[in-house]
């Protein structure tokens, strides 16, 4: 394949061209309430050939059959000639020839577990959930596992081959009582073995009690509180409001964009630091190479309340004159990289969880995050679940908690960031093609006087 | 088909399911054309039922049709029994989802139709940057089983995808859009969904203010998607079969006014949604679902009906792709319009919202009916006009409290994404918050 691969970038009319070869087995088995959804195995192969031509612009072409790969290039190269626009020049970066592998100790390799070992410790999950409570309704539970074997290659002589193991566990509870419908979930997922997925018995039974408990929660009273979110919504705060507007395919294409993330700009209080970083071991963001073959690496974002930096693809590094930061990824081979993060959190500061609520007189613990919506700097996210906090104390379970405003008055409000920090898997980036693994991580961190929706 | 061959004898039924697919996509950036792109893609999956057990597998490696019947086998053997047949041959509706012309557009085509929406919009608001995506695509589908079933069609469709910004200093307005279709030759064409988004723009150009609390508020068919989310939902036969829709076991009541009426009809031609059968071979019809706010059924395939009970039975709404097995979705659903003219509702509401888009669609507790949203783009009403734009509001309510009040429903409505007709719904009382 190499021999092909290697052929078919010399033989390129195309200014630039990479190829992007993918393989990917998985099983997964999914429990939908009582009943088995699937229990099923899945090959996925395909690829993607990225053409650039000066003169034209980039073009793309991507398929299952890897028979003829002379014929993509010419696709590609086609639809490259084909657009116009400004020229696109890539910025420089080392030469890579890498072969990654991710060894997994034979015991917890999983692809060497039988489909009925993965089923019956989903059906151990589901059943500890569905036996929690009478108003437990439905669940889904889900187990999968996947390998995939990469091979990147450019014409500028890159060469890698990776690669990537994950396992995931989803765990989600629906409640009812009446006309009542509530839900509380987890995810749990590694870029490891078999082992991530065990021994989550505990954990499954507390989402089946939040499910429960947010039956009896009364929605919030809309209004502005002191809010404290708590480590996966600070996450996903820093993810989704900031980190978005940190990615410099955003910034470039965008006037408004350029005004407001002039590095050097005070962003919050000196407590503040957010940073990315695709090499930290483990985690689901994170891959030696991106998939343009620039290696990964720490970027600070906000530092110590400043911005200091961005996210950027050899592209958007050469039209910004920065400098490539490793974020060029793609979500497998139907799409060709854009600039997105890889593990993206909020520094630990000094603040015990106990300080950080103590002078709270009215306020709310805002946990995990349904979903949300960022437009430039407004945004809205709904809390998973959320707790009053009175006098000090964290009080009654609330519900419906819909946090919303404008990103820079919001990180301005920030006055404590926590001790505790926690990187939380699982997370998956939207962003224009649908989900790439990510990690996020956060401590817990207090902001004042932010708007809650409510009935 | 010869893997339905290599199946018998090893299983009681089987049945195969194969895609072939290519598209063309042009990408716009700040106006103007920055990519291009050509796709093909292909896929088999499998399905067996073996001693009652039914089993699911996928691949899109065409040289892995041997590892694809035995991952199908295995996964009947780990899987649950269902009470299920495969159907044999049922004639369906001839329904009209293939236009050559379409089906032939070049990336010239496409860039050209590019720049001329681009040049609309602009015409009416100079100073804004769109995003757009437009995609030509062909897909065929083929399904066969051992009960001598053998379905599929061909499908052209042409979708566009729209981000319009629009910046004046610290005054930002974004609308995002989808359209959708499979035939130039009828219909709305993406000029005219280019030209209602500059009628939006338009609008936006002066500001409101409003003060909180109950007031009424008219949902335009693109708003008014906030309200149709949690029915999608509600309707499903596999939410109503695990008990967790608020509409199930409700058949026959009145469940909202008397104004809503709601159908879902794959049998349209022209629209995304449709096709003679289903992607398991049951025919698509046409089914009320609300009639005048009184619950006549649900949507359902073959194992959700199978798994509900002898007198349930599939209505045709099976969907699934190579990697994930059939499970019960909406083909093309019609909210049906009204008597009232938009300019009655707008005349009747007094002062109240109009709400155009939300941000956040589809967050927060779906199923329930609950929405909660900040609005995206939203216009302040006042004596029969729309007055200007209103930003940092929020609506919040549950569709199965507030659809039971409907004031009025518009004859006048439109496609939203492809596979939704809305009206435009006035509601009496509905609770703002308002920034302040």
């Amino acid at each position: 394949m190499r021999e092909r691969i290697v052929t078919a970038l010399r033989d390129s009319k195309a200014d630039y061209t990479e190829i992007r070869l993918e393989r990917r087995e998985a099983t997964r088995v999914i429990y939908r309430g009582p009943h088995l959804e699937t229990a099923d195995a899945l090959t996925d192969v395909g690829g993607i050939v990225r053409a650039l031509c000066y003169d034209g612009g980039w073009g793309v072409a991507t398929f299952n059959d890897l028979a003829d790969l002379p014929r993509r290039v010419d696709e590609a190269t086609r639809c490259a000639k084909a657009v116009h626009g400004e020229p696109i020049e890539l910025a420089p970066v080392p030469v890579a020839q890498a072969h990654v592998t991710v060894p997994l100790p034979a015991a917890n390799d999983f692809r060497g577990i039988s489909l009925a070992e993965k089923r019956d410790l989903a059906a151990r999950y589901n059943d500890i959930i569905l036996k929690h409570d009478t108003r437990i309704q439905d669940t889904r539970v889900a187990y999968s596992d996947s390998f995939a074997r990469l091979t990147y290659a450019n014409s500028q002589g890159a060469y890698i081959e990776e690669e990537r193991p994950m396992v995931t566990v989803f765990l989600l509870t629906v409640a009812r009582e009446d006309n009542d419908v509530q839900q509380a979930a987890e995810v749990w997922s590694r870029p490891a073995g078999f082992e991530v997925a065990l021994d989550l018995e505990g954990k499954a039974i507390s989402v089946a009690q939040r499910a429960v408990d947010l039956l009896s929660a009364r929605p919030v009273e809309g209004g502005r509180y002191t809010v404290v979110l708590d480590p996966r919504l600070a996450g996903v705060f820093a993810h989704e409001a900031f980190g978005h507007l940190s990615e410099a395919d955003f910034v470039y294409a965008n006037p408004r964009a350029q005004e407001m993330m002039v590095l050097g700009r005070r962003f919050g209080p000196a407590v503040l630091t957010i940073a990315d970083d695709g090499s930290i071991p483990g985690q689901r963001g994170t891959h030696p190479y991106d998939d343009e073959g620039t290696p990964t690496g720490r970027t600070d974002l906000i530092k110590d309340g400043v911005l200091v930096g961005r996210l950027h693809s050899r592209e958007t590094a050469a039209r910004m004159g920065e400098q490539p930061t490793g974020n060029a990824r793609a979500t497998g081979y139907r799409y060709p990289p854009i600039v997105r993060m890889t593990n993206t959190f909020i520094e630990a500061d000094e603040t015990s969880f106990q300080d950080m609520i103590r002078d709270v007189d009215h306020g709310i613990y805002a946990c995990d995050a349904f979903g949300g919506q960022t437009a430039l700097e407004n945004f809205s996210f709904s809390a998973g679940y959320a707790f009053m906090i009175r006098k000090g104390e964290i009080a009654e379970m609330v519900r419906d908690v819909i946090l919303s405003g404008n990103l820079f008055a919001t990180l301005a409000n920030i006055d404590a960031v926590g001790d505790d920090f926690e990187w939380l898997g699982g997370g998956n980036c939207g962003k224009g093609q649908g989900g790439l693994p990510v990690s996020i991580g956060a401590p817990h961190i207090r902001i004042r006087d932010v708007l809650i929706g409510g009935q | 088909m010869n893997l339905l061959d290599q199946l018998t004898g090893r299983a009681d039924q089987a049945e195969i399911f194969t895609t072939n697919g290519e598209t063309t996509t042009v990408g716009f950036k700040a106006n103007e054309l920055r990519s291009a792109e050509v796709s093909e893609s292909s896929g088999t999956s499998l399905r067996v039922l073996a001693n009652g057990r039914l089993g699911f597998a996928g691949t899109t490696d065409p040289e892995a049709q041997a590892q694809l019947v035995e991952n199908v086998l295995a996964s009947a053997q780990h899987s649950d029994e269902v009470p299920l047949r495969f159907p044999g041959p049922q004639p369906g509706p001839a329904v009209q989802v293939y236009d050559a012309d379409l089906a032939r557009l070049s990336i010239a085509d496409l860039s050209e139709m590019g720049r001329e929406i681009i040049a609309t919009i602009r015409q009416a608001e100079p100073d804004v940057h769109v995003e757009m995506e437009l995609e030509r695509g062909v897909r065929q589908w083929e399904l066969a089983n051992t009960a001598g079933l053998h379905v599929g069609d061909e499908h052209s469709t042409l979708s566009l995808s729209i981000m319009v910004e629009r910046v004046r200093e610290d005054d930002i307005l974004i609308v995002f859009d989808y359209f959708a279709t499979t035939t130039l030759v009828d219909g709305d064409t993406p000029l005219d969904f280019a030209r209602d988004i500059a009628r939006r723009l338009e609008l936006a150009r002066r500001d409101a203010t409003l003060v909180g609390g109950e007031m009424p508020v008219l949902f335009s068919p693109r708003g008014a998607v906030v309200l149709a989310l949690p029915l999608d939902a509600g309707l499903n036969g596999k939410n109503v079969f695990m008990g967790i829709s608020p509409l199930a076991g409700r058949v026959g009541e009145q469940v909202f006014d008397e104004r809503l009426t709601v159908v879902d009809d794959g049998t349209l031609d022209g629209r995304p949604g449709s096709a003679s059968h289903d992607a398991e071979g049951v025919p698509h019809r046409r089914h009320t679902l609300i009639e005048n706010g009184v619950l006549r059924g649900f949507l359902y395939d073959l194992k959700t009906a199978a798994l509900s009970g002898p007198e349930v039975e599939s209505t045709g709404h099976g969907s699934r792709g190579i990697f994930s097995p059939p499970s019960p979705s909406a083909t093309n659903t019609v909210v049906a319009g009204g008597e009232a003219s938009l300019e009655d509702l707008l005349a009747q509401m007094g002062r109240g919202l109009l709400v155009e888009s939300v941000l956040g669609l589809g967050q927060g507790n779906v199923i329930s009916g609950a929405f909660s949203n900040t609005l995206g783009l939203a216009y302040v009403v006042e004596g029969g006009e729309v007055v200007g734009r209103v930003k940092d509001v929020s609506i919040a309510g549950n569709v199965y409290q507030d659809l039971q009040h409907v004031q009025a429903i518009s004859r006048e409505g439109a496609w939203v994404y492809g596979d939704t007709w809305l009206p435009h719904i006035l509601l009496p009382a509905l609770n703002v918050v308002t920034k302040g």
